[in-house]
């Protein structure tokens, strides 16, 4: 089903008068073909599925999570998480408390994985934990920790990368077991996240595009991977500076490989290695 | 006709063509040459290295949001799907595959379509299922040139077959003729 500019601009215009979302400085590209899955998934044309928009709210609530992407992974590129565990993460041991922020945390494996690459490094116990999704279903996910054991095969690759071996020596291997931190049953094709660390983070329904820093606090750490690219420059410039208002000094920006802040807010961080970091 | 932009996409078996294209066109090629290649989930590393070896053109895995230039050969990331926006620059995304591809062929294709309409060349090589086909036609629909690598010469006959089926393409060629020909457009282009 193919759309035209200007219905998707009818469709962003009845969401956002009869919605708090606004979708308006959305990556045109993406977020159309989103729609076009959604009018596919929910079998209406445009014109019905405008009129829906203007007459059901719960329709509204399922149109968003339905459009909105949820792709994420355990230890999601190995190489950005031995940036962070070799170069990064020691600046924090002498914080009383570590503040993180995961900006788009999806069904929360990147969570999860901060959460163990801490422990690992004896720093889970300073760590204060926020994690936010703009979806509802998928914090759900997030809080019970389980996810399909078969299909996330390299979840195990990526935690050896990241976890048990050490880039910068390969003689060094950490022997440890996955059952330290999950519960692996194969027969029912389940991998569940140990309580000790499902029990770690704050969950919050979140519009990173309305709603800014909602936290009453700053962060030594803010993680918001894959997020941005369904956004427009503007828009990601708002977002960023949202970021660097809301970071510390030395503060750490974790975003995708194939993400990298533009426009004039580049000036204000340091890159090291795939991370950015707030300057003085 | 004046075109300003190519798009190639290809599976199994295009590795090697893909090298011979780039390593055939030279320096002064100015058309910004886009790749949508399908490789394996874990070879996330390694490929853009691996085409540059004999590319007289820089290759790079562009950023969301990236200018798209001449003289340069853009390759969809792993595990992204890569759209044109208006504007001229790259958009990436990670919604899920299609046809069980990410980046999708298709994806690419269709966006690159819409954005370059008669000013894009799209080109399908081996591979071993589907995708692309749609966004041929795609192509063809906006008043792109289409090219298809004769499945003859192909080591997996899938893709173009059904590239073929999809839409009245503009060429069946082998590998070497393509070369001759997007030679032979870079020439008029001046």
């Amino acid at each position: 089903m193919q759309v035209t500019a200007d219905d998707i601009n009818r469709t962003i215009a009845a969401i956002k008068s009869n919605s708090s979302y606004d979708f308006s400085n959305y990556s045109i590209k993406s977020f159309t073909r989103r729609i076009e899955k959604a009018m596919f998934d929910f079998k209406l044309d445009i014109d019905k599925l405008i009129k829906r928009i203007k007459t059901d709210n719960l329709f509204i609530e399922a149109l968003v999570k339905n459009i909105t992407v949820n792709t994420t992974e355990l230890f999601r590129d190995p190489k950005a998480w031995h940036t962070l565990r070799y170069k990064i993460l020691n600046q924090f041991s002498e914080n009383r408390k570590i503040n993180i922020w995961h900006a788009g945390c999806s069904t929360g494996q990147e969570v999860y994985s901060m959460l163990i690459l801490l422990n690992e490094l004896g720093l889970l116990e300073k760590a204060n934990v926020f994690a936010s999704d703009i979806n509802e279903d998928v914090i759900k996910t997030a809080k019970e920790g389980e996810y399909t054991y078969r299909f996330n095969l390299e979840y195990f690759e990526n935690f050896d990368k990241v976890i048990r071996e050490n880039p910068f020596n390969y003689e060094v291997l950490n022997d440890v077991p996955y059952s330290k931190y999950f519960e692996i049953d194969k027969i029912n094709d389940v991998i569940k996240i140990h309580d000790f660390l499902r029990k770690k983070p704050v969950w919050f329904k979140h519009d990173l595009v309305t709603e800014g820093n909602i936290f009453n606090t700053k962060f030594d750490l803010i993680v918001c991977r894959n997020v941005l690219i369904y956004f427009n420059t503007e828009l990601q410039s708002h977002v960023f500076e949202t970021f660097y208002q809301s970071l510390f000094r030395k503060g750490v920006l974790m975003i995708g490989i194939h993400e990298s802040i533009i426009g004039s807010m580049s000036n204000n961080f340091d890159k090291s290695g795939l991370i950015y970091i707030k300057k003085d | 006709m004046s075109y300003k932009y190519i798009i190639i996409g290809g599976s199994a078996g295009s590795f090697q063509t893909v090298t011979n294209i780039l390593a055939s066109l030279p320096q002064d090629f100015s058309m910004p040459i886009f790749l949508c290649l399908h490789r394996l989930k874990h070879v996330r590393a390694g490929f853009v290295e691996a085409l540059s070896i004999k590319s007289n053109l820089k290759v790079i895995e562009p950023n969301d949001k990236e200018y798209i230039r001449q003289h340069k050969v853009y390759l969809a990331p792993a595990n992204y799907h890569m759209y044109f926006e208006l504007g001229n620059y790259i958009g990436l995304s990670t919604e899920q595959a299609v046809n069980h591809s990410r980046p999708s062929i298709d994806i690419s294709f269709a966006s690159a379509a819409y954005t370059y309409k008669s000013k894009l060349i799209g080109i399908i090589l081996s591979g071993a299922n589907k995708d692309g086909a749609y966004g041929l036609s795609q192509i063809k629909e906006n008043g792109g040139l289409t090219i298809v690598q004769d499945p003859e010469e192909c080591q997996v006959k899938t893709m173009t077959s059904a590239a073929i089926s999809a839409t009245n393409v503009d060429h069946v060629l082998k590998a070497n003729d393509i070369i001759q020909l997007l030679l032979k457009l870079q020439n008029k282009h001046f």
